[in-house]
């Protein structure tokens, strides 16, 4: 499924410039380590973090956007660091376990 | 006729959590650090030759091994720290600079910091490590057009860098600090 096209389906609210990629799994953490070591590319990361080393972590691994949980915004230096990256980053009101479930509504396995 | 895409050469194995562990030396101001894999991160002060050595902090971090799938062999990483993204260094760094370059035509700046040796000396990841480690981030990014390049710590980085700005998991208030 197309990131965007989830995005809209889910009402995520899309804090960088709008990159569409294509999304082939979801991977949820908050930990830049676990994320290096077992996020696969092409997967979404939910997370509640919002410091710069998530998107390197995630630009490293070549994740295809990040969802940040809990009504949570990154700061506008890592917007920009995210926007260079060219990874999406969206930010919704919902907890992690919600966010989980509306993936997996929407057909993400 | 369509074929499978060739499988890794190379694969992240034995993936190890555990602890930084940034000790100091009061008397000779020596800083170093390590990496402890026990579940409760060691935090008592004790004698070593002749310093003392006290805790000073500790992050969240794991280790990991690579398995060569042509040769069977596992290479540890035991010496790696933690890789420093180019985008999280200061603007008007030598590292920022060049990175930003490298950006222009794609390829992500990673350095990849070391822990100290025992008597606080950096220890330096071997060449053909390094090779090794490029292969196993570029070989996950077949689908991208972007390229991953980490190099060494030419710019001794280890000794201003916090751990802050090293991937390396600090605590979430931590590294929410200042945000």
């Amino acid at each position: 499924m197309k990131l965007q096209e989830l995005a809209a389906k889910l009402e995520l609210k899309c804090v960088t410039q709008a990159f569409d990629k294509v999304v082939s799994g979801v991977y949820i953490s908050d930990m830049v380590s676990d994320v290096i070591a077992n996020a696969k590319p092409g997967d979404l990361l939910v997370t509640v973090q919002i410091h710069s080393n998530v998107i390197a972590a995630a630009n490293l691994v070549d994740i295809c956007g990040i969802v940040v949980t809990q009504g949570k915004l990154p700061a506008e230096d890592v917007v920009k660091m995210a926007n260079k990256a060219e990874i999406p980053v969206f930010s919704t009101n919902l907890n992690r376990w919600q966010m989980a479930t509306r993936l997996y509504e929407a057909g993400i396995r | 006729m369509t074929s499978e895409p060739a499988k890794p050469r190379y694969e992240m194995v034995n993936v190890r959590t555990g602890h930084v562990i940034v000790e100091h030396d009061g008397r000779s101001r020596a800083v170093r650090s390590y990496f402890s894999s026990e579940p409760s991160p060691p935090v008592e002060e004790y004698w070593e030759g002749v310093h003392v050595w006290k805790h000073w902090g500790t992050a969240q971090s794991f280790q990991f091994d690579v398995l060569d799938h042509a040769t069977g062999g596992t290479i540890a990483y035991n010496e790696l720290l933690g890789l420093l993204y180019y985008g999280c260094c200061q603007e008007d760094s030598a590292i920022r600079q060049i990175g930003e370059l490298a950006h222009e035509n794609r390829i992500s700046i990673y350095i990849a910091i070391t822990y100290e040796a025992p008597d606080g000396t950096p220890t330096r990841l071997a060449r053909d490590k390094l090779v090794i480690l490029n292969r196993l981030f570029n070989d996950r990014l077949q689908a991208s057009k972007k390229k991953v390049l980490i190099l060494p710590d030419l710019f001794d980085l280890y000794k201003t860098m916090s751990y802050g700005q090293i991937m390396i998991d600090f605590g979430l208030t931590s590294m929410e600090e200042g945000r």
